[in-house]
């Protein structure tokens, strides 16, 4: 009987399927259409996601065996080590496409700016771990100070998309946690005051990728012409699509990055409005669902993981579809679960073991009551 | 507090999910059939495949022009600026290709320009194979076939017979609904005059493309149709004779015809001084360029069809049998001919100041008496010497395809209307001797000669000998057309032939240097004046040569069947028996040892 309570199955009865298992349909839903929009050009890529994606699904499935506690303690090392990383691809990175932003480690290419957002919403989870009321201004420019460290790194890389994806779910966590409305309008006014000085500062690329969003017809075969041809395969998808593998738009190179940052435009010439408006749906529900666990967990440590993960995935989902829809300039940040990346699916495969940790966590702890 | 931001948060959720559900119903539903549209427009791709043109020959089927394909590689500009730094790109095709790309090109990569653009043309088989083995690497580039014109060593002295080609012009797709803007057509000479025969039909292919311009698969294709082959009247080796001839003569400018008077087959065409066909149609240097349309002897004009110049007395032929068939003088009537013709204060003079003396018509032609041919051609008068004028073919386009300049046959209305001045006798004594107003291109002096030689028959002019038909599979010759005929009476022909034959073999003919030639033929001199006011007493050195008289010879031979006629022009040449003639001779001498002559044409 001891080798049966040894393998305590009770943990799979925790896990929140309502999560695990969207998630699990995201990743695989993702690796097929990996496969239609690279196998021409590079036939293995998929095979690649699938191993990550695989390998993350065991990684949530672990993470949610261990208790929220035990991951949040690791942040303080965690995060040392992100930062240091981050400095070490600054400093001998690989570049790709003019950016630096990988290490090599030989067998596969590591982006370390991916898992610093994971770490910084741990690292707030537990600065905020024993916190009972709302947060003051201290805790909140805190909070912002280890999250700028690392977006400043990486803005260096240079990638400002991912600057703002690290930057966000803190931001956002110390909004819900209550601190006072006037440090949120004196921060807003901040932005506002400080904007041009960034735009002064942004590289020719970036700035003009915001202006081809904000007028896209002025020069079609620039910047503009990506987030016309997004719009085209999306739109050309009609209800139901081209069908699976009968893509024009992606087959024939029109949409640009069409299995990382333009999946989504790649599914919805394939298969429609049918499957756009069940991927949109899907993320609205797994957030939904996160941050139900936000607000019914007590312990702040979960809390702050919950809104952070949920922020952080509303966030990428969101900017992505609607940078593909022409609603948003290109950004590059990655569609959760879905675009091509390892380190990206992994790291949001850590994201949601971390939730689910925290429900299980959570679940289990109500059981002993 | 807290809840209320929780609710907020929702909120915002909401509204997201709303507007981008909304907006994906807006794309896919509502507007799905438009972009289904812009989709498919996105990635098929219409070529034009250019059709081989026919292939040239001369009359004894000798190839001149024929089309080789050549490979080129072409550019979207738009993809390759979406891909590339302008310097990468540059460095690429250099490293990888071996290609240096000129300073357009460079431009239109920059701009990002959507039509296709030619980067290299001419690849070699190095190259091509270079560009399949990084094809990856040229995003927006392609290889086309492109097929160019390639003469061979005879085509070298007919480069304004041959003509070039080039695509069409914007006026000119703009007319033609039939011309594509890729597909090249004839733009000068035979390649333009016979284009409907040469041109072919291009063919289409659909091909499926991707952003980065490359060939997926062809969706649909349909052949061209090559152009028909032609055969010149041109004889490839008299073109060649005069050339040489003319060359040989130091002459800077001028031109020879050369004309079958039996059926008006154009034998020979030269303008002088030629151009390098093979340089032009290649591409020249902008040095190259510059030193070729700044010569000042126009070697890209085409003269022999397209100057105009006073002819001075080979037009006499024209006005002694007009004479002749109004009465005006009979054949053996004699009319005193002095140095000088006056009428009231004007004094008209010969260019001999020895004056002629009583002679008759054929003498007055022998010595090209200018005096004589004031009073006929006064008594004759304007209207009858330009009716006899056009009826001779001068004036006139014979034949559409050939003849594009008209020359400039003047009478009082025209005079009236041009210069809005009456016409005065002056007119009429100087028009008598081909001088005055009077200008033609030197293709029409052989109308002059040929009805002389054929015994007064005009025919429509020929370059087309015969062409393949490729439906039905065989050879169509040009037949002769009569265009009509002088309805002199045959005598007074004949009268002025022996005058012509007196220029050569008479006691005071003004080409005695044409009784060396091996075959008896029979000809006229003209020298006519460019500019008044050049100084006598001047050393004829110090005379510019652009205010030096022109010299022409008209000719025909043999004597008795004559099977040529030619008609020499030799831009400020100086004088017609002594300049122009004796290219003549050397034609003839020429002719003769290639054994031409004895040919049945």
């Amino acid at each position: 009987m001891r080798v049966y309570n040894y393998l305590d199955f009770s943990f799979i009865k925790r896990i929140d399927y309502l999560i695990f298992l969207p998630v699990v349909f995201l990743i695989f839903w993702g690796v097929i259409n990996i496969y239609s929009a690279s196998i021409n050009e590079y036939p293995n890529l998929y095979i690649k996601q699938a191993i990550v994606g695989i390998t993350g699904i065991f990684l949530m499935v672990f993470l949610s065996t261990i208790e929220l506690r035990k991951i949040v303690n690791l942040s303080i090392p965690l995060y040392i080590l992100g930062v240091l990383s981050l400095v070490f691809v600054l400093v001998a990175g690989d570049v790709v496409l003019g950016a630096k932003r990988w290490i090599n480690l030989g067998v596969f290419a590591l982006q370390p700016s991916e898992f610093i957002k994971v770490i910084v919403i741990l690292l707030t989870a537990f600065y905020l771990s024993d916190r009972k009321k709302s947060i003051s201004l201290l805790d909140g420019l805190f909070i912002l100070f280890i999250a700028f460290i690392p977006a400043i790194l990486v803005v260096l890389q240079p990638d400002l998309g991912t600057a703002l994806t690290i930057l966000f779910p803190p931001a956002f966590i110390i909004f819900v946690m209550g601190i006072k409305k006037r440090y949120i309008f004196a921060s807003l006014i901040l932005i506002l005051l400080i904007s041009p000085f960034i735009w002064s500062h942004l590289k020719e690329y970036q700035k003009n990728r915001i202006l081809a969003f904000l007028n896209p017809e002025k020069d079609p075969l620039g910047t503009a012409y990506h987030i016309i041809q997004s719009k085209i395969a999306i739109g050309s998808g009609m209800l139901t699509g081209k069908g699976f593998l009968h893509g024009t738009q992606s087959k024939f190179y029109f949409l640009p990055e069409q299995h990382t940052d333009f999946i989504f435009a790649t599914i919805g010439e394939e298969w429609g409005f049918i499957a756009t408006i069940t991927i949109l749906t899907l993320y609205t529900l797994l957030v939904l669902r996160i941050l139900y666990w936000a607000i019914k967990i007590k312990d702040t440590a979960a809390k702050v993981v919950c809104y952070g993960v949920a922020s952080l995935i509303s966030f990428q989902a969101f900017i992505n579809i609607a940078m593909t829809l022409g609603m948003a300039p290109v950004v590059g940040i990655t569609l959760p679960f879905l675009s091509y990346g390892g380190s990206s699916l992994l790291a949001f495969c850590i994201l949601i073991g971390i939730v689910l940790s925290a429900v299980s966590t959570f679940k289990k702890e109500k059981i002993q009551f | 507090m807290k809840i209320n931001r929780v609710f907020l948060v929702f909120l915002v959720l909401g509204i997201v999910y709303v507007v981008l559900a909304g907006r994906l119903y807006y794309l896919q539903i509502k507007k799905g059939q438009y972009y289904r549209e812009v989709s498919t427009k996105n990635y098929i791709r219409l070529y034009t495949i250019n059709p081989p043109r026919g292939k040239i020959f001369d009359r004894n089927g000798i190839l001149l022009a024929y089309d080789v394909p050549t490979f080129s590689l072409s550019a979207l500009p738009y993809i390759v600026h979406n891909n590339y730094d302008t310097g990468v790109i540059i460095k690429l095709l250099k490293e990888k290709l071996g290609v240096e790309i000129d300073e357009k090109v460079v431009e239109a990569f920059e701009k990002g320009i959507i039509t296709k653009i030619e980067v290299a043309e001419n690849l070699t088989q190095e190259q091509i194979k270079q560009f399949y083995n990084n094809f990856y690497l040229f995003k927006g580039f392609f290889i086309e076939v492109i097929p160019k014109r390639v003469y061979t060593e005879y085509a070298k002295y007919m480069p304004h017979v041959l003509g070039y080609v080039g695509y069409p012009s914007y006026s000119q797709l703009k007319k033609n609904p039939y011309l594509r803007p890729d597909v090249l057509i004839g733009k000068s000479g035979v390649e333009k005059m016979y284009d409907d025969y040469l041109r072919g039909e291009p063919g289409y292919r659909a091909v499926i493309v991707d952003a980065y311009g490359r060939q997926k698969e062809v969706l649909w294709e349909k052949q061209p149709k090559r152009g028909r082959d032609i055969y010149l009247t041109i004889d490839a080796r008299l073109q060649k004779i005069a050339y040489e001839s003319f060359k040989e003569s130091g002459q800077p400018s001028g031109s020879v015809v050369i004309l079958d008077p039996n059926n008006y087959n154009i034998l020979a065409l030269l303008s002088y001084p030629i151009y390098d066909i093979e340089k032009f149609t290649k591409g020249m240097s902008p040095k190259e360029w510059k030193r070729l349309i700044s010569n000042k002897y126009k070697p890209l004009f085409n003269k022999t069809l397209y100057g105009l110049y006073p002819p001075g007395s080979i037009y006499k032929i024209i006005v002694g049998l007009g004479a002749l068939e109004e009465g005006v003088i009979s054949p053996y009537e004699t009319i005193e001919s002095g140095a000088i013709f006056q009428i009231g204060k004007w004094k008209y003079r010969n260019w001999n100041p020895a004056g002629c003396g009583n002679i008759n018509i054929e003498e007055a032609l022998e010595m090209s008496c200018d005096t004589f041919f004031y009073q006929i051609g006064l008594e004759l008068g304007v209207d009858r010497i330009v009716y006899y004028t056009h009826l001779f073919g001068l004036g006139e386009r014979l034949n559409e395809r050939i003849e594009r300049k008209i020359s400039r046959i003047p009478n009082p209305d025209w005079k009236m209307e041009v210069l809005n001045e009456n016409w005065f006798h002056g007119d009429t004594i100087n028009l008598s001797i081909g001088q005055g107003y009077l200008a033609i291109t030197p293709f029409d002096a052989v109308k002059i000669i040929a009805p002389i030689a054929n015994g007064g028959k005009v025919y429509k002019p020929q370059l087309l000998k015969a062409y393949f038909d490729n439906k039905e599979n065989q050879l169509h010759m040009i037949k002769p057309v009569l265009v009509r005929e002088l309805n002199v009476k045959p005598f007074y022909i004949k009268v002025i032939k022996k005058g012509l034959y007196k220029v050569i073999y008479g006691r005071r003919g003004t080409a005695k240097v044409l009784r060396d030639a091996p075959v008896v033929n029979a000809g006229k001199t003209g020298t006519a004046q460019v500019s008044r006011k050049k100084d006598k007493k001047d050393k004829k050195e110090e005379i510019k040569w652009e205010l030096r008289d022109h010299a022409w010879f008209v000719d025909f031979y043999p004597y008795k069947k004559p099977k040529f006629a030619v008609a020499v022009f030799v831009e400020h040449g100086e004088s017609g028996g002594r300049v122009a003639a004796p290219i003549v001779k050397d034609i003839i001498e020429k002719s003769v040892i290639e054994g031409i002559l004895d040919e049945g044409l």
